[in-house]
């Protein structure tokens, strides 16, 4: 039973919405109107299907009924009935959708999902409400019509739209492939996926259809390409392939060029970024073939440059090289030459990408100190800086001039172009200014000393293999490595080329007193490096023309007196035999041997050794056996050798079975030789400490070694060489006590 | 005036000292190359049976020594030690030697090591060297002067082989380890 106040308040509500719908008409012609105007706007609304004929409406009517429901403040009520037919038709739409998508599943084909977008569009147009209607209506309608869409579209939607774009990209840089599905090249898809809030929804894949795109376009283009500059060629195309493109879903809307360019701005500097990262990775991938390659390979280097500019990946770069190096560079297999060959390489290069030289430094340094263990490291150097004309591949490049070895710089506080450390400057980096190569090789070494040294056998060597008398070649060597290393180091080298030079003014002079067909070369012991000793003593007649050789000298030099190096040089002999004259060049043993033949026509290898002296019997073997070749002597079964006073024609051209093949020992001795030497005077120092101090553990033993005078070995170098002894059963080690194995 | 000579005066006598301890300097530089080179050439000299190196590497004037005693002896096959010490003003004074190890021989003191060698004493001379010392050392042990014993018991025994041999080994400690570090 309803009580009187609510019947007062009902009979109120009714009598005022009466009055609104009525709007003061008389009667009920106001609601009628009503009536009549919300059919026509409700049947306006009303969403239909594709395929109908659209209705003829009257925009004056439409108009008109849509005021007198404004009127009546009915709009929200309208609203709310058509997004409600809206959702009764949905299935119309759903039913499309689907079609398309099975489609696109069948064929893989992103022309499906293009026409299921423009399919889309034209259902949007169709159940717009039109612009004249109100803000109100439109939003509405786009938030439900796009929330209806996003949610019917299944999840294979993403990955076709993702190939569309790639079909339009595709499309736009490579005009020339025109035959893309038809829906791409349609203006109106872009609209479209403006239309439908998909350009917003997924912006992100676009772009990432974008990156991948300038990905493979780098890597088709750039890779192994190292001859020309490949960043700019990549901008250009950038600016006219993509960027044509990047209008239509960046640029949208944009009026004039100018606004397009703004619009773009932020987009296409991502894009170069990426461009450049992208050239980037793959360079410093390619880095170690790119260093071989140099300087062919220079123009991708300055492209790198420009992009560790644009990208911060030099602590990338750093690492992959020296990961390179590592695997490729620093190992066993690798010939010394070829790892200094490719540091020189590697310093060009990297200052090229970085002046400063922070990434060199820190590249460089396990390649230095795997070159510094390496035995012959300082031999290769040294063979490098002395120029030689006939091997052409020196370090050196010839048109860098020449100049001082520079030491480590001190920052000089005063100069107004001083600038600091890079930033990425480890703590013990030293700005080392941009240094010739041969100083920063020379560096690998705390101290040239090593340098000199080996260079000293170098020189012995050559000079001692020149037989014409021209030293020019060598004197203009020594003269370079004097603007290189300082006169003073050099003077030992200095007395040598003099020694030479002398040996041929003195021999001038000795042959002037007594004519003799003997040369010798005249050195100074004390200013050459050790020589190859032998003692091996001339027999008969070349023992004669050395003691008459050497009384002249004496006559010449009283203070002096020769010691004969009988063992080197050569000898050119003619032998005359019953039936024919042997004429041969030969090495003085060979001589000797053959001389000895002149006494008797049958010696066993043992007589000969006995009287030559002490040669070891394989180095007499092959002296013989030389002669053997020449059809001179002829090998007996009991291991003893005849002279042939006539040609044996049967066995002259049988090549000698026993042949020993021996490689010819230089005649200098090798700085590692020389170090060898030095260390067995240091074990018997070691011998002698631990002989009266008992065990000592290795620090100690190391300590007390300074008392040997020139010792300068490392701790762990020591400790190699305690292990060798070791291993030889001199000494034992017991808890780090070192003890001599008595 | 007085301020000044007071003034004066100490730095004199700091620059008077300063100059002596410079002088000294030089001549303890002067025995540590002399040092430096006799143990050059006893490293590099092959005797057999003889040895000695310094200490320690810091100080040049201690040194540890090993003598072998001469095959055809009573020592054959036996091993001494014995220390050196070099005086600051070496060479021209004797090295102080002693016997480590305990040596039964008519020239040592058993219970010091002490020993009466001519040339370590009254005919020492700046020529000779550690080698040449220990060379005698090492020839001593074969040929003693029992004209000047420390050791009565030993010189009185030296013609008894037997005797002196059994008493020898009764003191003799074969080397270990131990004396070492």
């Amino acid at each position: 039973m309803a009580s009187d106040a609510l019947q007062k308040q009902v009979a109120t509500k009714w009598q005022d919405s009466f009055n609104r719908l009525n709007r003061g008409y008389p009667g009920i012609s106001g609601l009628m109107g009503f009536s009549e105007a919300w059919a026509i706007a409700a049947d306006f609304l009303y969403p239909r299907e594709l395929g109908d004929p659209p209705k003829d409406f009257n925009t004056q009517k439409v108009r008109s009924a849509f005021d007198v429901l404004i009127q009546c403040r009915m709009l929200p009520m309208l609203l709310e009935s058509f997004v409600e037919d809206m959702r009764r038709r949905q299935h119309l739409i759903t039913h499309d959708v689907m079609e398309f998508m099975a489609e696109y599943e069948a064929s893989g084909d992103p022309d499906a999902i293009g026409r299921l977008i423009l399919r889309l569009a034209d259902w949007y147009m169709a159940w717009a409400p039109g612009g004249e209607l109100g803000h109100t209506l439109s939003s509405a309608y786009i938030v439900n019509f796009q929330t209806h869409i996003f949610s019917i579209l299944p999840p294979a939607f993403a990955g076709g739209f993702k190939r569309l774009i790639a079909a339009t990209l595709a499309l736009s840089t490579e005009p020339a492939d025109a035959a893309g599905p038809s829906s791409v090249q349609d203006s109106k898809l872009w609209t479209s996926f403006e239309l439908l809030g998909l350009a917003d929804r997924y912006e992100s894949l676009i772009a990432s259809v974008c990156y991948e795109h300038i990905e493979n376009h780098v890597l088709e283009t750039c890779q192994g390409k190292w001859d020309e500059p490949m960043l700019s060629t990549l901008r250009e195309w950038m600016a006219d392939k993509v960027v044509p493109w990047m209008l239509l879903p960046y640029g949208r809307g944009a009026k004039t060029t100018e606004e397009a360019r703004t619009m773009l701005q932020g987009v296409g500097s991502r894009f170069d970024f990426h461009v450049c990262k992208t050239l980037c990775d793959l360079r410093t991938k390619e880095i170690f073939d790119i260093i071989i390659d140099y300087p062919e390979s220079s123009p991708a280097l300055y492209d790198l440059k420009e992009c560790l500019q644009r990208v911060d990946q030099r602590p990338q770069l750093v690492q992959a090289l020296r990961k390179l190096n590592k695997r490729r560079l620093l190992h066993p297999g690798a010939d010394t030459k070829d790892i200094l060959t490719q540091y020189v390489s590697i310093i060009r290069c990297l200052r090229i990408i970085d002046p400063p030289g922070v990434l060199l430094f820190k590249v460089a340094d396990p390649i230095r100190r795997y070159l510094r263990e390496r035995p012959d490291t300082i031999r290769s150097i040294v063979a490098s800086l002395v120029v030689d004309a006939e091997s052409g591949d020196s370090l050196v490049d010839e048109n860098e001039p020449i100049q001082p070895l520079q030491g480590p710089q001190v920052d000089d506080y005063m100069d107004p172009n001083w600038e600091p450390e890079p930033i990425d400057a480890g703590p013990e980096f030293r700005t080392n200014k941009p240094s010739d190569v041969i100083s920063t090789l020379v560096s690998i070494y705390d101290s040239k000393d090593l340098f000199i040294k080996e260079l000293q056998v170098l020189l012995a060597q050559r000079l001692l293999a020149i037989k014409d008398g021209n030293y020019e070649k060598e004197r203009r060597n020594i003269e370079i490595l004097k603007i290189r290393f300082g006169e003073a180091p050099l003077q030992v080298c200095e007395v040598m080329l003099k020694d030479m030079t002398d040996s041929r003014r003195i021999d001038q002079h000795v042959q002037s007193q007594t004519t003799s067909i003997m040369h010798p070369t005249i050195i100074s012991r004390h200013f050459w490096p050790q020589l190859q000793s032998s003692k091996i003593n001339m027999p008969g007649q070349l023992k004669d023309i050395q003691e008459s050789y050497a009384r002249e000298y004496t006559t010449f030099k009283p203070d002096k007196k020769l010691r004969w190096l009988s063992h080197l040089g050569s000898i050119h002999l003619d032998i005359e035999l019953q039936d024919r004259t042997v004429t041969a060049d030969v090495p003085p043993l060979e001589a000797a041997f053959i001389e000895l033949f002149s006494e008797k026509d049958q010696w066993t290898v043992d007589e000969l050794i006995a009287r030559v002296g002490p040669v070891d019997r394989t180095t007499a073997l092959k002296a013989l056996l030389a002669w053997v070749d020449l059809g001179v002597l002829k090998e007996e079964e009991d291991s003893s050798f005849r002279l042939l006073e006539q040609a044996d024609i049967s066995g002259a051209l049988r090549p000698s079975g026993s042949r020993v093949i021996m490689e010819d020992e230089p005649a200098v001795v090798s700085v590692q030789q020389q170090q060898a030497e030095q260390m067995k005077v240091f074990w018997k120092f070691i011998e002698g400490m631990l002989t009266n101090l008992g065990s000592l553990p290795l620090d100690r033993i190391q300590t007390m070694l300074k008392f040997a005078p020139g010792y300068d070995r490392t701790v762990d170098q020591l400790a190699a060489f305690m292990e060798a002894a070791r291993r030889e059963g001199l000494v034992t080690v017991r808890e780090g006590m070192w003890k001599l194995n008595r | 005036m007085d301020q000044i000579t007071t003034s004066l005066v100490p730095g004199a006598r700091a620059s008077a000292k300063s100059a002596v301890a410079g002088a000294g300097n030089e001549s303890a530089g002067s025995v540590t190359k002399r040092l430096s080179n006799e143990l050059m050439t006893l490293m590099m000299s092959s005797s057999p049976g003889i040895s000695a190196f310094p200490k320690s590497d810091a100080n040049l004037f201690e040194w540890a020594g090993t003598i072998e005693g001469p095959a055809d002896t009573y020592y054959a096959g036996m091993t001494f030690k014995i220390s050196i010490h070099f005086p600051p003003n070496y060479p021209y004074v004797a090295p102080v030697i002693k016997f480590e190890s305990p040596c039964f021989h008519p020239n040592v003191d058993i219970a010091s090591g002490a020993i009466c060698l001519d040339i370590l004493q009254d005919k020492w001379s700046a020529v000779y060297s550690v080698q040449t010392i220990l060379i005698s050392l090492q020839s001593l042990l074969g040929e003693p002067n029992n004209l000047s014993p420390l050791n009565a018991d030993a010189s009185n025994v030296w013609d008894s082989p037997a005797a002196f041999k059994a008493q020898l080994v009764r003191y003799y400690r074969p080397l270990t380890d131990e004396h070492s570090a």
